[in-house]
């Protein structure tokens, strides 16, 4: 990063410069015109003119354009965003010289080129890509990526460094000593290596314990009987008085900020079936994990014996035959899942008069300019707004009645319905009128066991979701019988509902009363070819789930999923682990060894309080439990820090930073800084990030393009697919040896050598068992493609490739080193018998369904075909672990909450603080693709409503400090001697809510290359471009009661970004 | 409800491509290359700025797609709109007469290109086009080579801009730096059989592209639609690129 190179004065563009020019430069030309009047210069240049190619005599050529040719293109898929849209990579001389749209691809390409098109007609084709996926290249070519393992040579965030080698590096990490003696204060430290923390190693004995530690957590064993039963293991325990919290191999934990399939099961094998820990983490929850929640509870099937199963996570408006569609608190065109694909469907019905669109935001962002109505609620105020839609609906009559009476599969059937809801199901009252279960036959008298009620013309009838017997219920009844108080479940959404009248509903919302009535009725206008979409801005909120089913609720009274322009779950995949026949199945007998990792959480997701050692029958726990979601992000490091319900020994982080994208994670800053407190922490990333500045080792990660992965489809697209990523270019970071084998350094070697080391069960020779070997990365990532060109099912084997392909195949991969590409390798990775048919694969960046295939009219082809739930029985069966109340199971409107179910003060702030993602920058790294941050947008801005600033006296340009009550200073506090201020520029703007402020969400780095830090004692600087802007996530809420985590859902696990007071200080 | 059918949505690009390749198959002075841009389909994503910032290998400051935003109405009324400026390929261009060296001329087929072998940088052209569509090099890079090497992208990735495999070297006193620089409808990529940049990447298939004197042509369907319109028509530049308001 340090060589000398010419250093040139900065032109300014309104300055004319004196280059000097080939042949005549400007000022010559000047000079001689004054005589000759240039006339010289014409006649010498037309003299040599006649032929040139530019002169547009020349036939067509495609000799002049060799990307045009397939031997320039490897088919992959980007990760500029979480949407991993198909991507075709053009290579020239080994330099990744264009990134366009996958042609094969449906989120590309609409419709999509058919998979039998040949490479050579494919590159002829580029699909369309977002803006971000095409600066892909530099983040590639980011002069901040690392190329070398950084271990800290100063203290923790104080960014020294020195390279170190990569085998020395994970000596270390294994073995531990005294690594930092160096480092003032750390003299005598000593650090434990992650051979002590892998210190169960048998599976046999963890299963077993396991199971006993479960008993014991559920009561129904004594802890003097399990340390009797295991007393020779008891030292593999983290604590023996609480066996549930498990072994130590816990303390080690990973935690991924972007990991997607492919990448995910790799590390899950290595972190829960290799190292033995449960703790296995990523980041949904700083995105829209509450919105995953809502889907899974709205839809979870009820599975007999009070069980209920595994739901939808997303389902997506069919946008391509929709009439009608309101997009509540997310911009389609900017950001959701994603652009490239929902953009074209949505702008053709518009343009084509099909369809009107509606948003529902503070904010008119891009989708807003070309919507029929733009509703500008208050932030937070979703719920108000769908319970209020849905009252004019209910009040109305505006529902589909033949579809909500359907109590079960039978019922729907018999009405040409796919799904069902829960809707005329009766749910048991408790004697206050709270709802407690779904009315079980048994309650009321009725001889049917593990079945359910409907009433109709108030006969009850018992009836089970799957039953022979079609069962129809009334939709708005109450009742009694035998003491036992009933009620309908949609009665319940009713009556939440019907709190308050639609024009109060819109007073609390902001909305006006009569945009309100109109849209609620043209959504009703269209039969099942209407839908309500929701992302990011419904549930970043305290109440994200309840928000989130009070949206879902509006399409169950629409009853429009699995219809043609109704809701979709997508054409989903073909099962890369093989688990559908496969020849590699991964998720079954390839793991020999495998450890039986158990135990809770450190982050506590998953399981009930009432369900661990550390419930005593009082409340409140230390900190929440979280029992209906995963991927809790945030309470992660707080959870350690605290030491409850234990803390961690080592962690390694993957391509995040929660200090820098998770709300208030300026809190975080004290425990990553603290060795004392995190003994070992090492990273794995292209760059030196925001969090992984504080780490002892940062170990370089093959970037997107160099790498393998697996990601699924988003539910926008009908179609099957299956997406794969593969290298397209040589890795820019060193290689290593692992297994006797040279390969990239990434988080696969990292992962690989560790294993190798510690000798982890399930990998290296024969780390497949009856697979192969697991030596390189590439060995997991060639599996899943075969398991890809087999296909699912019998029959849907990918054509093996014909010479020509074989051809272009090995021509397109000419640049790339033995260390990620031989193919005597990779066939031998899947065998003889796919490899051909792996190259067809390979050759289109995966497969996918043909364009025809998503619909059978007028059903969406890939239905889903089950049930929704108006009453979340699980949800209401549970409680709060703060309070000891119980959850709601019912869509509703509540403010800003505590953990403890309290609402919010915040003080004197009076502006609410909203963010959003731009389309030019989705993660912490985009910050180094100079075309879009310097020419499109070179920083984000304080946005605030005209009538706002005229009223604080703020104008354009002005500089202000954001403040709120958690963070009065305005002020990042970095604790290495440096801050960051929380300081933007005012954009005054018509497009916002009055009262609100929006900052948009990727600038106000301090790291990734914004500033200075020092490489084996030269200094690398830091550019002043790359820290433009501000990042406000320090200004969000801390969670009042724990005080070191930002505030967050408690059902579905949420981290909040949008519920904060600021006020804008001019600086 | 009862659909027989499902809309699977309209493979433009496809249709375009084959337009382009009869297109082709002609004389180029019989081709009369056009875009149109449907504004109500444009976004404000910057797709197209990027992909031709990407395909033609521009430096800072040299834009040929540039995307303006403007806010209208005021709250809560106010919304964006966009307009996505690439060469008009005006078929009366103010900027061709200007240049000295005549170093620039419209194609038979309308398209009008930089010799920048032959331009000398005097930037008249840059000044006469009532378009902006000209932006001058002034040999910059993305990267800040004072704290770094120069990066594979802008070094060691050659551009194919008028068919000519060209690398340009940054702070050079070689061509296109110190050139005036424009949009040139990927000429070569036609060339190729293939369409413009822009055209392929655009997220909301909002820009079309083809040969205006082919009836059958989707570019000549649109050139008939009521919502056409020029920019700065009463210049009499006769633009070739044409919007749908």
């Amino acid at each position: 990063m340090s060589e000398q190179l010419p250093t040139t004065k900065k032109t300014d563009p309104d300055v004319a410069s004196d280059k000097p020019q080939a042949g005549l430069n400007r000022r010559q030309f000047m000079a001689a015109s004054a005589v000759t009047g240039g006339v010289a210069a014409v006649a010498l240049h037309q003299a040599t003119r006649s032929g040139n190619a530019l002169a547009g005599t020349a036939g067509a050529s495609a000799g002049t354009y060799p990307l045009a040719k397939p031997e320039h293109v490897i088919h992959s898929v980007c990760l500029q965003c979480h949407n991993s849209c198909p991507i075709k990579c053009k290579v020239y001389d080994g330099v990744l010289a264009k990134i366009d749209g996958n042609p094969y691809g449906p989120q590309t390409m609409l419709p999509h080129m058919p998979m039998e098109t040949s490479p050579a007609e494919a590159a002829l084709v580029d699909g369309k890509l977002c803006p971000k996926g095409q600066a892909g290249i530099q983040t590639l070519y980011d002069p901040y990526r690392i190329k070398t393992v950084l271990k800290r040579a100063g203290k923790r965030g104080e960014n020294k460094w020195v390279s170190v080698p990569f085998d020395q590096a994970i000596a270390e990490l294994v073995n531990g000593g005294k690594l930092f003696s160096s480092v003032p204060g750390e003299a005598d430290r000593v650090v434990p290596g992650l051979k002590e923390t892998w210190k169960a190693r048998d599976a046999s004995v963890m299963k077993a314990m396991s199971g006993d530690a479960k008993a014991v957590a559920k009561g129904s064993m004594s802890i003097a009987d399990f340390k009797a039963a295991h007393a020779a293991h008891l030292d593999l325990l983290i604590d023996p008085d609480h066996p549930d919290l498990g072994t130590v191999n816990n303390q080690f934990c990973f935690l991924a900020g972007r990991i997607e399939h492919g990448r995910k099961e790799f590390a899950k094998r290595f972190v829960n079936g290799g190292f033995g820990s449960v703790n296995w983490f990523e980041h949904t929850t700083v995105c829209e994990q509450s919105h995953h929640i809502a889907y899974n509870q709205s839809t979870v099937p009820y599975k007999g014996q009070g069980k209920w199963g595994k739901g939808k996570h997303h389902l997506k408006p069919d946008s391509l035959n929709s009439e009608f569609i309101i997009y509540f608190g997310t911009s389609p065109f900017e950001a959701n899942f994603g652009p490239t694909n929902m953009t074209e469907r949505i702008v053709e019905g518009i343009s084509n008069n099909r369809m009107r669109i509606v948003v529902v935001d503070p904010r008119a962002h891009h989708t807003a300019s070309k919507a029929w109505k733009w509703l500008a609620l208050r932030p937070g105020t979703d719920a108000a707004v769908a319970l209020a839609m849905a009252k004019v609906m209910m009040d109305e009559g505006r529902f589909d009645k033949t579809f909500l009476e359907n109590a079960n599969r039978k019922a729907a059937k018999a009405d040409g319905e796919l799904c069902w809801s829960t809707a005329p199901w009766l749910v048991r009252l408790d004697d206050s009128g709270q709802p407690v279960a779904y009315l079980r036959a048994t309650d009321v008298g009725m001889e049917a066991e593990d079945s359910f009620v409907v009433s109709r013309n108030t006969e009850l009838s018992a009836f089970t979701p799957e039953g022979d017997s079609p069962a129809e219920g009334d939709l708005f009844v109450q009742g009694e019988l035998n003491g036992i108080k009933y009620i309908s479940a949609l009665s319940l959404y009713r009556a939440e509902a019907d709190k308050h009248s639609v024009s109060e509903w819109c007073d609390l919302a902001g909305v006006d009363e009569d945009d309100l009535i109109e849209v609620a009725r043209e959504l009703t206008r269209h039969g099942k070819a209407a839908a309500v979409e929701m992302y990011r801005g419904v549930v970043q909120h305290t109440s994200g789930f309840y928000n989130g089913l009070a949206v879902i609720m509006l399409n169950v009274l629409l009853g429009n999923a699995d219809w043609q322009g109704g809701m979709m779950k997508g054409g989903g995949h073909w099962h890369e682990d093989g688990s559908k026949h496969g020849p590699f199945n991964i998720v079954k007998g390839m793991h020999p060894g495998k450890l039986a990792a158990f135990g809770l959480k450190v982050n506590r997701e998953g399981v009930h309080f009432e369900d661990t050692t550390l419930f005593t029958g009082q409340y409140p726990a230390k900190r929440p439990f979280y029992p209906f979601t995963g991927s809790l992000y945030q309470e992660v490091l707080p959870s350690s820090a605290m030491g409850y319900p234990y803390a961690l020994k080592a962690l390694m982080l993957h391509k995040g930073t929660p200090v820098y994208s998770v709300p208030g994670g300026q809190a975080m800053m004290a425990y990553v800084s603290d060795p004392e407190r995190l003994p070992l922490f090492f990273a794995c990333d292209v760059t030196v990030g925001e969090t992984s500045m504080y780490c002892d080792y940062i170990f370089p990660d093959t970037a997107i393009w160099e790498r393998w992965g697996t990601p699924h489809q988003s539910p926008d697209v009908a179609v099957t697919g299956s997406k794969l990523r593969q290298p397209v270019v040589a890795p820019f970071a060193d290689t290593c040896t692992v297994f006797g084998v040279e390969q990239p350094i990434n988080m696969e070697s990292i992962m690989l050598a560790i294993a190798e080391k510690l000798s982890l069960p399930g990998f290296g020779k024969g780390g497949f068992a009856e697979g192969g070997d697991f030596l390189h990365g590439e060995d997991w990532y060639l599996r899943l493609a075969a398991n890809l060109a087999k296909g699912d099912k019998p029959g849907q084997e990918l054509p093996q490739a014909d010479a020509e392909e074989h051809r272009i195949f090995l021509a397109a991969r000419g640049h790339l080193p033995t260390a990620v590409f031989d193919e005597k390798r990779w066939k031998a990775a899947v065998g003889e018998k796919w490899w051909l048919r792996v190259i067809t694969l390979l050759n289109r960046g995966g497969r996918f369904q043909a364009a025809d295939k998503g619909w059978k009219p007028p059903y969406i082809a890939h239905a889903y075909k089950g049930q929704f739930n108006c009453f979340s029985e699980p949800v209401a069966m549970a409680r709060n672990s703060m309070s000891g109340k119980h959850f709601s199971g019912v869509a509703h409107y509540e403010p800003p909450l505590d953990c403890a179910g309290t609402p919010v003060e915040q003080g004197n702030h009076e502006l609410a603080l909203i963010t959003n993602k731009d389309i030019l920058g989705g993660h912490s790294r985009t910050i180094g693709n100079y075309w879009t941050q310097t020419y499109c947008r070179p920083q984000n801005h304080v946005i605030v409503a005209a009538s706002d600033a005229t009223a604080l006296g703020l104008h354009d340009g002005q500089e202000v400090r954001v403040v709120s009550r958690s963070n009065p200073a305005g002020v990042w506090d970095l604790l290495n001697g440096q801050t960051k201020d929380m300081v933007g520029q005012v954009k005054v703007s018509q497009l916002i809510r009055p009262g609100t402020v929006g900052v948009s969400w990727h600038y106000g780095h301090w790291a990734n290359g914004a500033r200075d830090i020092v490489i084996d004692g030269t200094v690398v600087p830091g550019e002043r471009r790359r820290g433009k802007g501000l990042c406000t996530n320090a200004a969000l809420m801390l969670d009042p009661v724990l005080g070191d985590v930002c505030l967050t859902d408690p059902i579905g696990g949420s981290t909040s970004f949008y519920d904060t007071r600021v006020s804008l200080v001019p600086v | 409800m009862n659909r027989t059918d499902a809309n699977i949505g309209e493979n433009i690009l496809e249709r375009m491509r084959a337009d382009l390749k009869r297109a082709l198959d002609k004389p180029v002075e019989d081709r009369r290359w056009a875009m149109a841009i449907d504004l109500e389909k444009c976004v404000g994503c910057n797709a197209c700025t990027v992909s031709c910032i990407a395909e033609n290998a521009l430096p800072p400051g040299v834009v040929y797609r540039p995307v303006t935003e403007e806010v209208v109405g005021e709250y809560p009324h106010a919304r964006l709109r966009w307009l996505p400026r690439p060469c008009m390929q005006c078929e009366e261009p103010p900027c061709v007469n200007v240049c000295p060296v005549s170093a620039t001329w419209r194609r038979p087929d309308g398209i009008v290109v930089i010799d920048y072998d032959a331009c000398i940088g005097c930037r008249y052209c840059i000044v006469s086009c009532p378009y902006q569509a000209r932006t001058f090099d002034f040999g910059e890079e993305h990267t800040d080579l004072s704290a770094h090497p120069g990066q594979p992208y802008e070094i060691h990735r050659p551009a194919f801009e008028n068919g000519v495999e060209r690398q340009r070297i940054p702070h050079s006193d070689k061509s296109p730096v110190g050139n005036a620089r424009k949009c040139t409808y990927c000429v070569n990529r036609l060339e190729a059989g293939m369409l413009p940049s822009c055209t392929n990447t655009c997220i909301g298939g909002a820009t079309y592209f083809g040969d205006l004197s082919d009836s059958h042509a989707l570019i000549a369907e649109l050139a008939g639609s009521p919502r056409v319109m020029h920019l700065k028509e009463e210049l009499g530049t006769s633009p070739r690129t044409f919007y749908l308001s």
